[in-house]
């Protein structure tokens, strides 16, 4: 995997229209990218239309990439997540929440361990740990999996509205204590 | 909108919980707006670390050469020509799989028409596929909204179901509804106000109940899919 600056640069090269500069990006990215799209639509056609979909929109985004406001897997990150949540609105699909892997592995306290390999993943799950159970439970629901308000209202078995709220609220929690 | 409702808004579509609708209001939003954009950042820095939960898995070995294929102005290999070049050049942003065609009275119906309409206003066409890949229904679009579709494959749709047309534009997150296509038409007119067809526009007939989908969105099974591109170099 390429080093973050090394992305950073390459990103900029993808931006002056470097193709070769791209597949450098693809083949650092890919298999942490692939994965990013499959654990959220978990179909590896749709996951790989998703991905194609992602690319395209870094070759035309990548001039917008702030290296100021984040690390460059961070905001590919972002758009990979947003090209596969596009891929599952636009197959019609819905995700299915009673899925009976879903989200185990989103909630296990090893899998909070592995975010904590990091200084930025400690405070992140520092900030988690402070919140109520629920409210981190969805919000790791909708980060990992692409949960919807109404798909974690099913999988928790709260009303929406109650979701909603708790989301919000959790995210805010999150924004101060991070901040 | 307070700093505090800026902030939760991003929050809630960097973790993608926010109804297709209201992502698109911030997508269209983030341009125009450096706040939004640095909130947008911030969260996605903040949540950067979740990504780890998601194991590794590398993608088909095919992706790189349809991404490669996909990009604009992807170059055809020099020793192609006319219809081959043609299909280089136009076949490769399909969203599904690299499409054979192969010498399929389709394609050379479809090459012949390309090759002898004059460049300057370029139509935009497509092929809609089955999900194997099977050429079902030709479409021709102008920019100005009026879509042609010809049946070349006609599959039987069943009774109580009817076939909705959609086009979904590059950067929409929800499709637009194009009315209904009688199950037994082979071909099928419209002229819309609502969408702009432009190269890369998804185009894909469901199968709904009849009346067409209760929701305004796609419910039920994509039948056919392609993606429109300029019928001239571009």
């Amino acid at each position: 995997m390429a080093a973050e600056p090394d992305l950073a640069r390459l990103l900029g090269a993808v931006a002056a229209g470097d193709r070769g500069a791209l597949r450098r990006v693809y083949e650092a990215q890919s298999a942490r990218l692939f994965g990013l799209a499959n654990a959220i639509l978990r179909d590896r056609d749709a996951a790989a239309d998703a991905l194609q979909d992602a690319f395209l929109r870094i070759s035309q985004r990548a001039s917008q990439y702030d290296p100021t406001r984040g690390a460059p897997a961070a905001w590919l990150a972002g758009i990979v997540r947003h090209a596969a949540l596009d891929q599952a609105r636009l197959r019609g699909r819905e995700l299915p929440s009673n899925d009976p892997a879903l989200g185990d592995a989103a909630v296990a306290p090893e899998a909070l361990e592995r975010v904590s390999a990091s200084a930025d993943g400690r405070k992140l799950r520092e900030c988690l740990e402070g919140l109520e159970e629920k409210n981190r439970h969805g919000i790791l629901l909708a980060f990992i999996h692409g949960l919807s308000h109404s798909q974690v209202a099913a999988r928790l078995s709260l009303p929406l509205g109650t979701v909603k709220a708790w989301i919000r609220r959790g995210l805010l929690q999150l924004r101060d204590c991070m901040s | 909108m307070t700093p505090e409702e800026r902030d939760a808004l991003a929050g809630e579509y960097v973790l993608g919980t926010l109804e297709a609708g209201a992502a698109r209001e911030v997508e269209r939003a983030l341009a125009g707006d450096a706040e939004l954009r640095g909130a947008v950042a911030w969260w996605e820095a903040a949540f950067a670390p979740l990504t780890s939960f998601a194991p590794e898995e590398a993608p088909p070995p095919d992706l790189w050469a349809r991404i490669e294929a996909a990009l604009p102005g992807a170059r055809a290999a020099p020793q192609r020509q006319g219809f081959e070049r043609w299909r280089f050049d136009h076949w490769r942003p399909n969203p599904w799989r690299w499409l054979a065609l192969g010498s399929s009275a389709v394609a050379a119906g479809l090459a012949a028409l390309l090759l002898l309409r004059p460049a300057p206003e370029a139509p935009l066409m497509t092929v809609l596929l089955t999900n194997r890949d099977q050429p079902a229904w030709l479409v021709e679009a102008d920019r100005g909204g009026a879509l042609r579709l010809a049946a070349v494959n006609r599959q039987p749709v069943p009774p109580d179901r009817v076939m909705q047309l959609w086009a979904l534009p590059q950067g929409a997150t929800a499709p637009t509804s194009l009315g209904l296509i009688a199950p037994e038409a082979g071909q099928y007119s419209v002229s819309t106000t609502a969408i702009r067809p432009s190269p890369g526009m998804l185009i894909e007939i469901t199968l709904e109940p009849p009346g067409g989908s209760p929701t305004g969105r796609p419910t039920g099974q994509i039948l056919f899919i392609g993606r429109l591109s300029a019928a001239s170099g571009s």
